[in-house]
């Protein structure tokens, strides 16, 4: 795991909270540390503050995603969200407020990296129009084009493609995707953006992933 | 009583004033147009009578009991106007109208029998009249009795014209006066407008000082005083909003750093141990005021109102809180219903200590918790919310709302016993009952102010808390513009109600 925050003080106390809870961790102190870091050698897990000196934490995350789906989380200081809202577009899986307490840290850890797995064990393959999804072999095609999604945009496109034709409410996504009892629906938001980038023709009058006003999302053939 | 306000003093002043004026004017003019009449009226009666007088003198012969008659008939009078000869205390008259002698004044009688002209004016059967008598040689006495009943109609209308004048000029300056005065008053209105905008929240609210230039000052120092306002309540927004900010840096070291010794709590000898439980505890507890202070210094955003399921809402917050769901009795189903299931985490047992106070019988309290729900007057609104119970509201609010309550309940009141939603045609009802000391009427208002906690006796663990809670709670329910209060619970306890209007 990689730690990216340029706080000494919170930096070697999460690692140390961290290690505690079986990850292997590496600190950098700024954004440009731990993009060579990860160049270099990259971790499973990114934890990243987003006020950094030089390169700030919004453009490390776009910087990480280029091309990669490592999971990134997000531990900063600020609540506002519009901030949140900036960081999940860049491409962060989840958004923590400091003071984040280490049971939290590892819960929404744990259900990230479980994001990946639990994928794998669904059904073996559906078709929406142009649209084909295949939980099983990770592969999402559009028009026969593979496309290129972040664990956390497969897994929640994967939800979707278990029920079509079905509505799904920002909670319930939030519980199957994230683990959240309880979260913040902003993150069912951004990410339902960011995926109706990549699977639709027009992000902005979707064909497959509609919104239900009031309710929720449904996937639709 | 209350006094006049400025509309009314200036109305009555300038009703007052037209009033006055027109009176005087009216009455003058009304005199000098009657003197001028009335002259005007005796002046031609006298030379009419004087012509008359010649032609009776002319025409006379000898004593006037001969041809007095006569004569008297060959004179032009009109309707209007009678001729009496007077001679040796005899009167004659062109017909048997002899009435018309007795309207003629003794007094007047004796000076023209002296020889003297005179006139006077009388009234007589008929009305007013002018009275001229004209001494003839003789000893004899004409007299000419004109009705000045013409000119008294005269007089009469234009009286009651300038009455009507008044009457009128009265009303218009009534009128003039509420016109001036609202005119007056209408920036000042605008004034009232932006106060009230500005007490209720939006200090963005200003007056436009080239609307109304007279009062341009005022417009100017209250907008000054208002931005002043605004600058200070923001810096202290921002001051409460900065220092929570810069203690989450700390904080996280300091939460980060306490679990890795928690971890190691049983590798710590004693001492070690109990002073690790408490920084913990601490630290937990610098979180929550930390996070409690930045969601008061933000609280003036507005509220994200989306549809929210609230009756899941409840059940989440209750799961997150580990509360029974028993606590949380939808609404929905017939209001009987919903209020039997009122109090059932507190058992049956409560139920009827709730009835018996109540005031029902046993017999009624016997019959599960209708009677007792019913007299508490709990159910008094029909429940018209519909079985999916979909609230415009804003979720992260309203949850915190429930989150709070239940904390407080739980820090005060011995846990929550109830969960109630309601909805009328207007408004959404979040309740939330315990079964502690309740809050005394004196401290109601107060508990929703920041930093007041609990002082009751029985809170044992109220240090815990970051007195922060109801007040958030508080601000929660302004930013939907709904409000927070605490009331007594029918049986003992707290019940605390918010209030949201209800938005089609």
């Amino acid at each position: 795991m990689l730690v990216i925050e340029d706080d000494d003080r919170i930096r070697t106390s999460l690692e140390l909270a961290l290690e505690d809870e079986g990850y292997a961790v590496r600190g950098a102190s700024s954004a440009e540390e731990g993009l060579a870091l990860q160049r270099q050698e990259p971790a499973d897990t990114v934890l990243v503050d987003l006020m950094l000196p030089g390169l700030d934490g919004f453009d490390a995350i776009r910087e990480l995603r280029r091309g990669d789906d490592v999971p990134i989380v997000v531990v900063s200081a600020r609540s506002d969200t519009h901030d949140i809202v900036a960081a999940l577009e860049a491409g962060a899986d989840d958004y923590l407020v400091k003071p984040v307490a280490v049971k939290e840290l590892s819960a929404r850890l744990r259900a990230l990296r479980r994001r990946a797995r639990a994928a794998a064990a669904a059904i073996p393959g559906l078709v929406f129009g142009d649209l084909e999804v295949r939980p099983l072999a990770g592969e999402v095609r559009l028009a026969g084009q593979p496309v290129s999604l972040t664990r956390t945009e497969f897994r929640l496109l994967c939800e979707f493609a278990e029920h079509p034709g079905l509505v799904l409410s920002r909670q319930q996504l939030l519980e199957r995707v994230w683990e959240y009892d309880f979260g913040d629906e902003r993150l069912v938001d951004v990410h339902v953006g960011r995926l109706r980038q990549k699977i639709e023709t027009e992000p902005g009058n979707p064909r497959y992933l509609v919104t239900v006003r009031g309710l929720g999302y449904k996937l639709q053939r | 009583m209350r006094r006049p306000g400025l509309r009314t003093k200036v109305t009555a002043g300038f009703a007052a004033g037209a009033l006055i004026i027109c009176s005087a004017m009216g009455i003058l003019s009304y005199d000098l147009t009657r003197r001028s009449l009335v002259n005007t009226r005796e002046r031609a009666a006298i030379r009419a009578a004087y012509f008359d007088a010649s032609v009776v003198q002319a025409n006379l012969t000898g004593a006037p009991a001969d041809n007095a008659q006569e004569v008297l008939r060959s004179l032009d009078t009109g309707t209007t106007r009678h001729a009496v000869l007077y001679q040796d205390g005899r009167a004659y008259a062109r017909s048997v109208d002899i009435g018309f002698t007795r309207s003629i004044p003794a007094a007047l009688r004796a000076t023209v029998a002296g020889g003297q002209p005179a006139v006077q004016r009388v009234r007589t059967e008929t009305g007013a009249a002018i009275v001229i008598g004209i001494p003839l040689p003789d000893g004899t006495q004409f007299y000419i009795i004109d009705s000045l009943q013409e000119l008294e109609r005269t007089l009469q209308i234009l009286g009651l014209v300038l009455t009507l004048v008044a009457a009128g000029m009265t009303a218009a300056g009534a009128g003039t006066g509420i016109y001036a005065t609202r005119r007056v008053l209408r920036p000042l209105t605008s004034v009232t407008a932006a106060a009230r905008e500005i007490a209720a929240g939006d200090l963005a609210a200003r007056l436009d000082p080239a609307a109304e230039p007279e009062l341009e000052q005022l417009s100017t120092s209250f907008n000054h005083m208002v931005g002043e306002l605004a600058s200070r309540l923001e810096r202290d927004r921002r001051f409460a909003a900065d220092v929570s900010h810069e203690l989450r840096s700390p904080l996280q070291t300091l939460a980060a750093a306490v679990s890795v010794l928690e971890r190691r709590r049983e590798h710590l000898d004693e001492r070690s141990r109990r002073a690790v439980t408490l920084i913990s505890g601490e630290v937990d507890r610098f979180q929550r005021l930390v996070t409690d202070l930045l969601e008061l210094a933000r609280g003036d955003q507005p509220a994200d109102l989306q549809p929210v399921d609230i009756h899941d809402l409840v059940r989440q917050v209750c799961r997150s809180r580990s509360l029974p769901s028993s606590v949380f009795a939808p609404a929905g189903s017939a209001a009987t219903a919903t209020d039997a299931a009122l109090y059932p985490a507190a058992g049956s047992g409560a139920v009827a200590a709730a009835a018996a106070k109540s005031g029902a019988g046993a017999a009624a309290a016997a019959k599960s918790g209708t009677a007792a729900a019913a007299k508490s007057g709990a159910g008094a609104e029909p429940d018209v919310a519909e079985p999916d119970e979909s609230w415009l509201v804003d979720r992260r609010r309203i949850e915190q709302v429930l989150a709070n309550l239940i904390d407080n309940a739980d820090r005060h009141g011995g846990g929550p016993t109830a969960i109630r939603l309601r909805s009328t045609a207007t408004e959404h009802v979040i309740e939330v009952d315990d079964e502690g000391p309740g809050v005394p009427p004196a401290d109601r208002e107060q508990i929703f102010s920041r930093f007041v906690r609990g002082r009751t006796a029985g809170a044992r663990r109220d240090t815990d808390g970051t007195g922060l809670g109801l007040a958030i709670v508080a601000q929660h329910a302004a930013a939907h513009g709904g409000q927070a209060e605490v009331l007594d619970r029918p049986g003992g306890g707290a019940r605390f109600r918010v209030t949201l209007p209800r938005r089609p």
